[in-house]
C-alpha cells in the first residue's frame, strides 16, 4: 500500500486548509507552486503524471476545504484537467499536476469543429471559464460530448473579462475565431459528460466548504452580537433559522457520502450537486441575513461565499439540471398498467 | 386458504444470510406473499382488517422481516443494523399498509431491551414480534404535548406494585393495543424531568378507559387513555424510577434516527405511483413529461436521494459504533417536510386529470388523497417541526442562550 493510499480523505482536509493559507495573496502561478507541492493538484491523477492516483472522495475533502479558505485559485478544474490529459497527453497532463502549466474548464457553451486536413478548426463562443485570463489553457466542448484542448496563446482565442458574481476566481468568456487545434488534443464523444458527472460531486463539495464557513460565521455571529440585552441566538427565530441552515449543511455533506458510496452512480451524483446548489444558496443567504446590516457589507466575508456558490450553481446549469433529473425520472417510470385497473 | 394463511411458511428467518442475499431472499418473499389487497398502489386495493395486519405482521416476523436486530434470545433475529436496512428497503418500495404495532417494535421493544429485566425481555418481547401483543405509547397529556417534562399523570408506591391516575392523549391505537408504554410522575410536578417513570400497564386492567378520537382524514386511530386507580405490578415497571426516563430517552434518539427506516424507499414507491398514474391520463402524461412539472418532480426526486443519504450515513455511523446523539432530528425533519411538501404536489397534479376519469387516476386519487391528510400529522409526531428546530439548535449546533 503506499502512503496516499493509508490516508483517509479527510487527513486531506488539514493539509488543503495550512495550502490554502499559505496561497493568500500570491499569483496564480505562486499559488500552483504551492498546491502542487502538497499533492493537491494531482490527487485523482494517476501517478506516471505525478499525481497520488486517489479516487474522487479523496478530492471532495480538499476542494471543500479550498472554498471554505477562499482560495483564490481554479483548483477544481486544474484536478480534472490533470487526470483528464494523463493519457492522451502525459507530458501536458505531468506539467499541469506539477504546477508548472495552468489550465482550466470552459463550463459554458461549445465549439463548432470543422476537419481541415490534419487539424480541427474551432470556433465559437464559451463561458464560465474561471481565472481564464491567466492561464495556458482551456477546455472546451465540443458537440457530442466531446472535449478540446485550447492554448490560450493559439491564434483566433480570446479570453475577456465577464460580468460575474464570483470575486475569487473571476468567470470569463472565451472566444474562438476559427482556433487551429491539434487532432490529439481531442477528447472522443462522452468524455464530457463524465468529466461533469465528476465536477458535480466536486462541485457541491465546493458548495459544502462555503456553506460550512458561512454557518460558522453566522454561529458566531448570532452568539456573540448582543440585541435587546441579549445575544442574537436567544431568539427562537434565530435559533431555528440557524437549525434550518445546519439541516441544509448536513444534507449536501451526506448526499455527496452517498454519491461515492457503493450505490452511489451519475443520479446520486446529480443529486448531490442538485441538493448542494440550493442548500448552499439558502445556507449563504440565510447566514447574510443572520448578519444583519452587516451582512451587506463589503468586508464581512459571507457575500464571497455566496457569490461563489451561485457561480457554481450556474457553472454546473443547476436549472437545466434539474429539468433533466425530473424528464429522465419520469421516462424512467412505466405508465400505471394492472389487469383491472 | 387465504392469502396469509398460506405465508405461514418460515423460509429464510433462521438462516445466516446477510447483504445481497439477504435481500434478495427478503425481496422474494414480499413480493411472493403480499396480497395485492394490501397494496395501496393496486385497485384490488381494501385496507386490512386488524386480525388481517396481524397476521401479516407475524407473518413478515417469522419470514425475518420484523425483530431483525434483537437477540435471539428474546424472538429476534440477531442480525445487523445493515441487515435491518436491507430489509426496510425492501419494505418500502412496495406499498404495503403500515405496520398496527410500530410502537412495540420501535418503541416499547428497544427501551424494554435497554433498560428492562430479564424477565420483562422474556415475557414482552417475543409477544411484540409474535403480534400476541399490540402496544401503544402513553407520553403526550392534554397539558403535556411536547413538554413531556410537564406531564401530570401520577404513579404512587403501593405494597406491591404502583397505582396510576391521570389522562393520556394522542395515544395512537390504544383501542387496540395490549399494554401501554406509559410515563408517569412519581415525584412533585416542580421536579420536571425528574422522578419520571414507564410502565407497561396492560389496557385490561380495572381503571383504564380508552375513548377514540376521531382525525382529520375520518379515522379512528389515536386515542384519550384515562387512569383512575389503576394497579400496576412492580414486575410492570420499566427501569428504575429515577433512571427510566434517561434510558428512555437514550433509546428514543437512536429510534428517531431507525424507525420506520423504509421511509425513503416508500416515498420512492408514492413517487414512482403518482408518475405512472400520471403517465396514464392523456393531460397528465404530458404534463410529467417535460417543463414545470418535470422541475417539480425532479426536485422531489433529489429530495428522496437525500433523505436516503441521510438514513444511510445514520445507520452507518451507528453501525460503526458511533452515537447518534441528536441527528435522528435532522432525518425526521427533512423527511416529514419533504413528504408534506410531495403529497401537495400530488394533489395538485391528481387535480388536474382527464374526465372520464382513468382507473388509475382513481386508485391513485384514494392514495394521495389519504396521504396528504396524514401527512399533515408528519410534521407534528414524534416530535412536532420546532420540536426538532429546538434539538438541532440546542444539542447539534450548541447555541448560546446568551443571557
Amino acid at each position: 500500500m503506499s502512503m496516499a493510499e493509508a490516508l483517509q480523505p479527510d487527513e486531506f482536509a488539514a493539509t488543503a486548509a495550512r495550502a490554502v493559507t499559505a496561497c493568500a495573496g500570491l499569483d496564480l502561478r505562486a499559488q500552483a507552486q504551492n498546491l502542487a507541492g502538497d499533492g493537491l493538484l494531482g490527487i485523482v491523477a494517476d501517478e506516471e503524471a505525478g499525481g497520488l492516483a486517489l479516487s474522487i472522495g479523496f478530492a471532495v475533502p480538499v476542494i471543500a476545504a479550498a472554498h471554505a479558505g477562499l482560495l483564490a485559485f481554479p483548483l477544481l478544474e486544474t484536478m480534472l484537467v490533470g487526470r483528464l490529459l494523463q493519457s492522451s497527453l502525459p507530458r501536458l497532463a505531468a506539467a499541469i499536476v506539477s504546477g508548472r502549466t495552468l489550465a482550466t474548464i470552459a463550463w459554458q457553451g461549445e465549439a463548432v469543429a470543422e476537419r481541415e486536413g490534419g487539424v480541427l478548426v474551432l470556433s465559437g463562443s464559451l463561458a464560465r471559464a474561471p481565472g481564464a485570463a491567466s492561464v495556458d489553457y482551456i477546455l472546451v466542448r465540443m458537440s457530442g460530448g466531446a472535449a478540446a484542448l485550447i492554448p490560450t496563446d493559439a491564434e483566433g482565442v480570446l479570453v475577456e473579462d465577464a460580468a460575474g458574481l464570483d470575486l475569487t476566481v473571476p468567470e470569463h468568456t472565451v472566444r474562438l475565431e476559427t482556433v487551429e487545434v491539434q487532432i490529439g488534443s481531442v477528447m472522443p464523444a462522452g468524455t464530457w459528460d463524465l468529466l461533469n458527472s465528476d465536477a458535480n460531486v466536486l462541485r457541491a463539495a465546493a458548495i459544502l466548504g462555503s456553506a460550512e464557513a458561512c454557518l460558522s460565521l453566522a454561529q458566531e455571529h448570532a452568539s456573540t452580537r448582543r440585541q435587546f440585552g441579549h445575544a442574537l441566538s436567544y431568539n427562537q427565530a434565530i435559533r431555528h433559522a440557524l437549525a434550518r441552515q445546519k439541516l441544509g449543511l448536513e444534507s449536501i455533506r451526506h448526499a455527496i457520502t452517498r454519491s461515492l458510496s457503493g450505490d452511489g452512480g451519475p443520479v446520486q451524483r446529480d443529486a448531490a450537486f442538485l441538493a448542494a446548489a440550493t442548500y448552499g444558496s439558502a445556507i449563504s443567504e440565510g447566514a447574510l441575513q443572520i448578519y444583519g446590516g452587516m451582512g451587506f457589507t463589503w468586508d464581512v466575508p459571507v457575500h464571497r461565499h455566496l457569490r461563489r456558490i451561485r457561480t457554481l450553481q450556474a457553472q454546473g446549469d443547476a436549472s437545466g439540471l434539474i429539468a433533466t433529473f425530473g424528464r429522465r425520472y419520469v421516462s424512467e417510470v412505466a405508465p400505471f398498467a394492472e389487469a383491472g385497473a | 386458504m387465504s392469502a396469509l394463511e398460506a405465508v405461514s411458511i418460515h423460509p429464510v428467518a433462521g438462516e445466516s444470510l446477510t447483504g445481497e442475499a439477504y435481500r434478495d431472499a427478503m425481496h422474494r418473499w414480499l413480493h411472493a406473499n403480499l396480497p395485492a389487497s394490501f397494496r395501496s398502489d393496486s385497485a384490488a386495493f381494501a385496507p386490512p382488517t386488524l386480525p388481517q395486519s396481524v397476521a401479516w405482521e407475524a407473518a413478515m416476523y417469522r419470514a425475518g422481516l420484523t425483530g431483525i436486530t434483537w437477540p435471539q434470545a428474546y424472538g429476534g433475529h440477531g442480525r445487523s443494523l445493515r441487515e435491518h436496512l436491507i430489509a426496510n428497503q425492501e419494505i418500502g418500495r412496495l406499498a404495503m399498509p403500515e405496520s398496527v404495532n410500530s410502537i412495540g417494535k420501535e418503541l416499547a421493544g428497544p427501551i424494554i431491551l435497554a433498560v428492562g429485566t430479564e424477565e420483562q425481555k422474556r415475557r414482552f418481547l417475543p409477544a411484540i414480534l409474535e403480534m400476541r401483543n399490540i402496544w401503544c405509547q402513553g407520553f403526550s397529556e392534554p397539558e403535556a404535548g411536547s413538554d413531556l417534562a410537564g406531564l401530570r399523570t401520577r404513579a404512587t408506591q403501593t405494597a406491591d406494585g404502583w397505582r396510576i391516575n391521570g389522562q393520556k392523549i394522542w395515544t395512537s391505537g390504544a383501542y387496540r393495543s395490549q399494554r401501554c408504554l406509559v410515563l408517569a410522575r412519581t415525584g412533585p410536578l416542580e421536579d420536571r424531568h425528574r422522578g419520571l417513570a414507564m410502565f407497561a400497564v396492560p389496557l385490561d386492567a380495572k381503571g383504564v378507559r380508552v375513548r377514540t378520537i376521531k382525525s382529520i382524514d375520518g379515522r379512528e386511530s389515536f386515542c384519550e387513555v384515562f387512569f383512575d386507580e389503576v394497579e400496576v405490578a412492580q414486575a410492570d415497571a420499566i427501569g428504575a424510577p429515577d433512571e427510566g426516563w434517561a434510558a428512555a430517552i437514550r433509546v428514543l434518539e437512536i429510534e428517531r434516527a431507525t424507525n420506520r427506516m423504509y421511509r425513503a424507499w416508500r416515498f420512492e414507491n408514492e413517487l414512482r405511483h403518482l408518475i405512472a398514474a400520471c403517465k396514464a391520463d392523456p393531460a397528465l402524461s404530458g404534463m410529467v413529461a417535460d417543463g414545470h412539472y418535470a422541475v417539480r418532480l425532479g426536485e422531489v426526486a433529489v429530495e428522496i436521494e437525500v433523505l436516503k443519504a441521510h438514513v444511510e450515513t445514520a445507520v452507518e455511523a451507528l453501525a460503526s459504533g458511533d452515537k447518534i446523539g441528536a441527528r435522528g432530528s435532522l432525518a425526521k425533519l427533512y423527511w416529514s417536510e419533504s413528504h408534506q411538501r410531495f403529497a401537495a404536489l400530488a394533489l395538485e397534479l391528481l387535480s388536474q386529470a382527464s374526465l372520464p376519469q382513468h382507473p388509475a387516476i382513481k386508485v391513485a386519487r384514494r392514495r394521495f388523497e389519504s396521504i396528504y391528510l396524514q401527512a399533515r400529522a408528519e410534521t407534528i409526531y414524534a416530535g412536532t417541526t420546532e420540536i426538532q428546530l429546538g434539538i438541532i439548535a440546542d444539542r447539534i449546533l450548541q447555541l448560546s442562550r446568551g443571557k
